[in-house]
């Protein structure tokens, strides 16, 4: 009966602990100075930050841009770091900082996103519908969604993230979604 | 607070679908007298639905190896766990 023993498929939990001590080991690692260590954080962290950095900035350039900013700050500043489940969101900020700076300098050199909408509902242009309207909402109102909506982010760690409290969070999240709804307007009730 | 007040503050946990069960329904039955309310119920549901269904923005093969070069640029040196595929691998030219 040995052989047929069958072995249990790791569960999202047991994965998720397995990241979570591999993040502390690399943490240690990354604060005594290992930059190896830096590209395990990359392999486990590198995509959610992309999408995150895409999703503020509209375009895959800059999202590449702010993404190695945001790896390359970790490493800087290795020191203020602190492997008790913080990293995170302290990753996340970071990211955020950077696509705050790099959205001020788009106001001032009048940079356009990637792709431009051009009516239509099938679903590639849906999602460049959603996105472009995404990204013409005020910054306030496009982070919470882009936290909580699209990266499934729980309130109060996007609460920290954006240094605000969860009312403040969630009262956002709302007047976020109003706007998104006015802005997505015919596409909406097409939709319906 | 009056009935309306109250059921309306409800309409962003029914859209982002985090309202127990027994309060939806109970908005659900007062929204079938308040057709602005249902207008409204469903509306922002929909928005909240087509932002959650974006999909993943690609994190394409070219993007993760342009991030790698770009913090390799400023000195930083570390093993990729991936190898870049030979199709992205810069080649010299044959001298000769």
């Amino acid at each position: 009966m040995r052989g047929n023993r069958v072995f249990p498929m790791p569960t999202d939990a047991t994965q998720n602990a397995q990241n979570s001590m591999a993040e502390k080991r690399w943490l240690n690692a990354l604060a005594q100075g290992d930059p190896q260590a830096l590209g395990h954080l990359y392999e486990l962290y590198g995509e959610r930050i992309f999408r995150y950095c895409y999703r503020m900035l509209g375009n895959r350039s800059d999202a590449e841009d702010a993404t190695a900013d945001t790896f390359l700050r970790v490493l800087r500043r290795s020191a203020e770091l602190r492997a008790d489940g913080a990293f995170r969101t302290w990753l996340f900020r970071i990211a955020r900082n950077l696509c705050i700076d790099k959205l001020r300098q788009h106001r001032l050199m009048e940079l356009p996103p990637d792709a431009q909408y051009s009516g239509g509902e099938d679903k590639a242009t849906l999602r460049i519908t959603v996105q472009q309207a995404l990204a013409e909402l005020p910054v306030e109102y496009r982070e919470p969604l882009v936290l909580c909506d699209l990266e499934d982010m729980a309130a109060r760690e996007a609460a920290e993230v954006l240094k605000i409290s969860v009312p403040a969070l969630k009262s956002r999240l709302y007047r976020g979604r109003k706007a998104l709804r006015e802005k997505l307007g015919g596409t909406m009730e097409r939709i319906q | 607070m009056n009935e309306r007040d109250f059921y309306t503050k409800l309409v962003d946990l029914y859209a982002g679908r985090e309202l127990g069960k027994e309060l939806e329904e109970d908005l659900l039955a007062y929204a079938e007298k308040d057709p602005a309310l249902k207008q409204d119920m469903e509306s922002l549901r929909s928005t909240v639905d087509v932002l959650r269904n974006q999909g993943g923005v690609d994190f394409t093969e070219e993007s993760y190896q342009r991030v790698l070069m770009k913090i390799y640029s400023q000195g930083v040196e570390f093993e990729p766990r991936r190898q870049a595929p030979s199709y992205l691998q810069y080649h010299l030219p044959l001298q000769g």
